[in-house]
């Protein structure tokens, strides 16, 4: 008989399995489920953001649900998901000059400049990245280290809801990112296949029998 | 329940380290699927009774599904909010943003319908990578022939030939979006690939972003959806049925508003359909890999409208779920692992597949030793070995580079794969089968296209690793162009229900039952009903 612990989610008192994750024992509670999930465990899609204040602590810290397990006597409540007022908005065909990235870095995210340094956003963010620095790092034309920082983002916007600037972290650290690779990646091997199709010197026929290559049968 | 060999025991006939003996009675493969493999036996199919398909074979689960009422009336049609758009595009997966992109490109008004957020889906969980010839040694015909064999030879092969060909061109859209793949050479214009092998391809043909491919596709999609003009988003608004014109076309949507309790109306020039699998109806209680959303919906809303199915009773088990510890039942270690060199072992310490068979074949390998009890049981669970520790002796960096989801599900799991072999057994991964289309992604209804895993022809009977990221872009861009092509009806109509009438007389004919109502929005403890307060609930 395994042992139960109590928390509450949402309000609600929920007993749980301990080996189980705050969203599996929120379903299992019988609330509806129809929000903040996505994954469901493999902590990659972002939307089961919560608050989440610990039995005898006073600090409330924020998680994924379905990563962190139930603890006795936690308190968890969910963070709605909203389109913010306020987006930064631009266009990556029109960074054609990547002379000037640096330029179009503070022409779309203007307030990056003016991080307070808080530490807000390192404080927010599940998966202990280290945003504030990323920020930094896009401010100052870093941009590898500022693409470094973002890479394991799962873009939950907990940086962005925690940030007094309205920098948008994730969102900068994601414009970064997307601008190296649209102007910078280039693999030879991926050019001269799309040559050879266009010049028509690389077709498909129908189906070969599978021996024809030389290759073992799959079976 | 058949008795399997003790954890303990298993780990002691692993422990030398030495290199594993191989058991070496292979059955032929096609006995092997037979006798193993949960598509096969008597709990795995019946033939629909109504709807275009009807005789044809359909997973028994499934069939209840699209042989069902829907969920509205006219009733609730007069009392939705009625909306009007050139394109409406239903589900925020990878297949569902790229046709939203690349119509809202061409110059259509496009709202985009989602049940959950927009990224919410299986798309932003694959992890191993995406398929395209690009090597010096392969060749889109390669790739062809490799897709058809994987599918058993069962896959439509112009669909083929055109994803194939088209595999190059999605990469370099996908960079002009500003998705990064890994590089394996990293000199100014001189970069190559990361290419990576998969089972079942006689070539290195996986490219990738490190083992989170999915999650930088489906960010990166996201933000270009958010970001590009045109485009207005409903999020939290499951589509509940399919809207017709008299002459049984489609004509939009009907969407429910989560947060305020409503009915949507959305008329359209065209729908495009993509939303997805169906891995949460947990078919034959399997576990499953896929995420919240993947109830099938799309198949119901699109049979009832009258669009043909293929292999309805085809679904892939990935052979590599997690098996233990129970809270992460069913959740995916990627076949990254076994491409890098990980083997499966079963409770004697031996090796009983080629871990880079196609998956169908690697799964029920892995059945068929539970089945013949030499599994293992730890806390209950029953499964074979996982054993990354090799491949990891050999290669010690493989947990920063490229293996960085599976260290991190390690430390969930609460092992080290340095020193521990992972408990796995196969989960309810993919769907096959799914709505017919041409090259463009229309199906049998005018005005209705589908793209991605909701789609059926492409895979055949089994689906490479891979393949379903690069479908899913090719056949949504597709879809999307196509769509957004699409002119007002000519006799325009409000669109309605009639096609729920025509549906709820053949129900009455076959003598089915008129209150098992679907699509089921959410899985069946998401403890969802559509109407609050009475028995008449989505999902029954
Ligand atoms: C864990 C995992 C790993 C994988 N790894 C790989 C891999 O490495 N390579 C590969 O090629 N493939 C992989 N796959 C398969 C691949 O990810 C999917 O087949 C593909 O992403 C499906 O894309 P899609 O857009 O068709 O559907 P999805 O991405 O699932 O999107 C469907 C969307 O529609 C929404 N939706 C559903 N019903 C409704 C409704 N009624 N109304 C409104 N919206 C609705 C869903 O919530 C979801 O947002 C993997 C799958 C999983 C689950
Ligand atoms: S960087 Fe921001 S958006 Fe990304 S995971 Fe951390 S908190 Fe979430
Ligand atoms: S929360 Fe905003 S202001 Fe504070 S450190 Fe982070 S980026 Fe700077
Ligand atoms: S449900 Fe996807 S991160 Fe938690």
């Amino acid at each position: 008989m395994r042992e139960t612990v109590h928390l509450t989610i949402d309000g609600c008192e929920v007993a749980a399995d301990p080996t189980q994750s705050i969203l599996q024992a929120y379903a299992r509670s019988g609330a509806e489920l129809t929000a903040n999930v996505g994954c469901l465990g493999q902590g990659v899609c972002g939307s089961c953001r919560c608050l989440i204040r610990k039995d005898q602590e006073r600090q409330v810290s924020t998680a994924l649900a379905c990563e962190t397990r139930v603890e006795a006597g936690m308190q968890v409540s969910f963070i709605d998901h909203f389109l913010p007022a306020h987006v930064h908005r631009y266009d990556l065909s029109d960074i054609r000059d990547s002379w000037g990235l640096l330029g179009q870095i503070r022409a779309v995210f203007p307030e990056a400049a003016y991080c307070r340094h808080c530490s807000g956003c390192d404080r927010a963010c599940p998966k202990g990245l280290p945003v504030q620095s990323g920020v930094a790092s896009a401010v100052a034309g870093d941009l590898a280290a500022a693409a470094a920082v973002f890479d394991p983002c799962v873009m939950c916007n907990l940086c962005t809801l925690a940030c007094p600037e309205n920098i948008r972290p994730n969102h900068l650290g994601l414009f970064v990112r997307r601008a190296i690779a649209a102007l910078t990646l280039r693999p030879v091997d991926l050019m001269r296949r799309l040559r050879d199709i266009e010049t028509g010197a690389m077709t498909v026929e129908g189906p070969q029998p599978a021996t024809a290559s030389g290759e073992p049968a799959e079976g | 329940m058949t008795i399997q060999i003790p954890y303990a025991a298993a780990l002691a006939a692993i422990a030398s380290g030495s290199a594993p003996p191989v058991r070496s009675d292979d059955l032929p493969v096609e006995t092997l699927l037979a006798r193993f493999h949960p598509d096969h036996g008597p709990r795995a199919r019946v033939p629909l009774r109504i709807g275009a398909n009807a005789g044809d074979a359909c997973h028994p689960e499934l069939a209840r599904l699209l042989e069902s009422n829907a969920l509205i009336d006219d009733l609730d049609l007069a009392r939705a909010t009625p909306l009007a758009t050139d394109v409406l595009v239903i589900g925020g997966g990878g297949a569902g943003a790229a046709a939203a992109v690349t119509a809202a490109r061409q110059g259509a008004r496009v709202i985009i319908a989602g049940k959950l957020r927009i990224g919410d889906s299986n798309t932003v969980m694959a992890e191993g990578g995406i398929q395209a010839a690009v090597g010096a040694e392969d060749s889109l015909q390669r790739h062809f022939d490799d897709t058809v064999r994987g599918g058993h030879g069962r896959g439509e092969h112009m669909l083929i030939a055109q994803m194939v060909r088209d595999a190059p061109d999605v990469i370099r859209w996908l960079i002009d979006l500003g998705m990064a793949f890994d590089l394996s050479q990293d000199k100014a214009l001189g970069q190559t690939l990361v290419r990576k092998r998969a089972g079942g391809t006689t070539a290195a043909r996986i490219l990738c972003h490190r083992d989170f491919t999915g999650l930088e596709m489906m960010r990166v999609l996201r933000e270009a959806v958010e970001l590009q003009g045109g485009i207005e988003q409903f999020m939290r608004c499951p589509a509940v049925e399919l809207l017709s014109h008299e002459d049984g076309s489609c004509a939009g949507a009907v969407l429910y508003d989560l947060e305020r309790r409503s009915f949507l109306l959305v008329r359209a020039n065209a729908v495009v359909l993509a939303t997805g699998g169906s891995g949460r109806l947990h078919l034959q209680g399997f576990p499953t890999s896929n995420h919240y959303g993947a109830t099938a919906d799309g198949l119901v809303l699109a049979y009832r409208l009258g669009a043909r199915m293929r292999d309805l009773d085809s679904f892939q088990y990935h052979p590599t779920g997690v098996a233990w510890p129970r809270h992460l039942a069913g959740g995916l270690i990627s076949e990254a692992a076994r491409s890098a060199g990980a083997v499966l072992l079963n409770g004697l310490g031996e090796r009983f597949v080629d871990e880079l068979q196609p998956r169908d074949v690697v799964a029920a390998a892995i059945l068929r030793e539970c089945a013949e009890q030499r599994g293992i049981m730890r806390d209950g669970e029953t499964g074979v070995f996982l054993d990354v520790r090799g491949a990891l002796a050999a290669r010690p960096d493989l947990l920063e580079r490229d293996l960085v989801s599976l260290g991190h599900l390690a430390a969930k799991c609460g092992l080290d794969p340095r020193t521990e072999p992972f408990l796995i057994y196969p989960t309810l991964h993919y769907q096959n089968g799914g709505i017919e289309i041409d090259g463009d992604g229309a199906t049998a209804v005018p005005g209705l296209f589908c793209a991605g895993e909701v789609t059926g022809g492409i895979h055949g009977r089994n689906r490479l690793m891979g393949n379903a990221l690069l479908d899913i872009i090719s056949f949504g861009r597709r879809a999307g162009a196509r769509a957004a092509e699409a002119r007002p009806p000519h006799a325009p109509g409000r669109g309605g229900l009639s096609h729920v009438h025509r549906w709820r007389r053949e129900l009455a004919r076959a003598g089915l039952p008129a209150d098992l109502r679907a699509p089921q929005l959410y899985p069946t403890y998401g403890n969802f009903a559509l109407r609050r307060g009475t028995t008449d609930r989505g999902n029954p």
